[in-house]
């Protein structure tokens, strides 16, 4: 599938879970913050994006994403703030984070805040290449 | 303590073919498909397991599955708690000692407040662990 097909079809399936304007679903839309989702409606984006793109992506599929094999104890500290090389990890698949900004303040249960309409469109390309391969 | 609209649920559960068997246990959907008003008693489940993680600090985390926390009927109707999978495995590294839900839907709305009780000196002896780990890789 192209990268225009893939994000039109998240903005399709954003639109259709989250009653929002084609304009407000823009690709720098963060899911939860400016679009206001919560869990249920992740569930209905994700299982929306399957009907259309064929892509299976389960809830915990996202925080795995993320995460990037890293484990619980290297990816965040004691407290739960997001470590150096867990804040690398996000840069990866979230590159329009300020790393920066983020340093020592980032707690774990909210790195899904920062995840937008592109970033999801791109675990979904990246989900379809591997399953096409 | 999370509360949810059991019109959102309806159209979730309408919508996407296959999602209840995502979402709900086969216990669950015996129970809520048993009575007259499903979506209802769907959303009061649903609620449930989000207030139950919202306890626990954390959402749906890796490898995590909704079916891992499972809302059931207890003694007089009182939902009760029970854990699968994942998250019973998180639980128990926590040290989860107990952990209480309440259901109550009204005016179109699902609200769940769950409560869990932890044992200290399971979590102290985790988080003690975690640092000598951290330690111990560098």
């Amino acid at each position: 599938m192209a990268e225009t097909q893939t994000i039109s079809a998240v903005q399709e399936a954003v639109v259709g879970a989250l009653g929002v304007s084609e304009d407000e679903a823009a690709p720098d839309a963060t899911l939860m913050d400016d679009l206001g989702a919560e869990s249920i409606d992740l569930l209905d984006i994700l299982f929306r994006i399957e009907r259309s793109t064929g892509v299976k992506i389960q809830a915990s599929d996202l925080s795995e994403y993320m995460q990037g094999g890293i484990p619980d104890d290297e990816f965040s500290d004691e407290n739960e703030i997001i470590s150096e090389k867990g804040l690398e990890q996000l840069k990866k698949v979230m590159p329009q984070i300020n790393e920066d900004e983020l340093r020592g303040t980032l707690h774990a249960e909210n790195v899904i805040k920062l995840f937008t309409v592109q970033n999801l469109a791109d675990m979904v390309e990246q989900r379809g290449g591997s399953a096409g391969s | 303590m999370d509360i949810v609209g059991v019109g959102r649920v309806e159209r979730l559960v309408t919508e996407n073919a296959g999602i209840v068997d995502v979402l709900f246990t086969e216990r669950e959907r015996d129970y809520c498909l048993g009575k007259r008003r499903a979506h209802e008693h769907m959303a009061g489940r649903f609620a449930a397991k989000e207030a139950v993680l919202k306890a626990f600090g954390t959402g749906i985390g890796q490898r995590m599955r909704w079916t891992d926390v499972e809302i059931v009927p207890g003694r007089r109707g009182r939902p009760e708690v029970c854990l699968h999978g994942e998250v019973a495995a998180w639980a128990k590294r926590r040290g989860l000692a107990d952990i209480d839900v309440s259901v109550a839907h009204s005016a179109g709305l699902a609200v769940a407040q769950a409560l869990a009780v932890w044992d200290e000196e399971a979590e102290d002896s985790r988080r003690g662990r975690e640092h000598a780990g951290a330690f111990s890789s560098h």
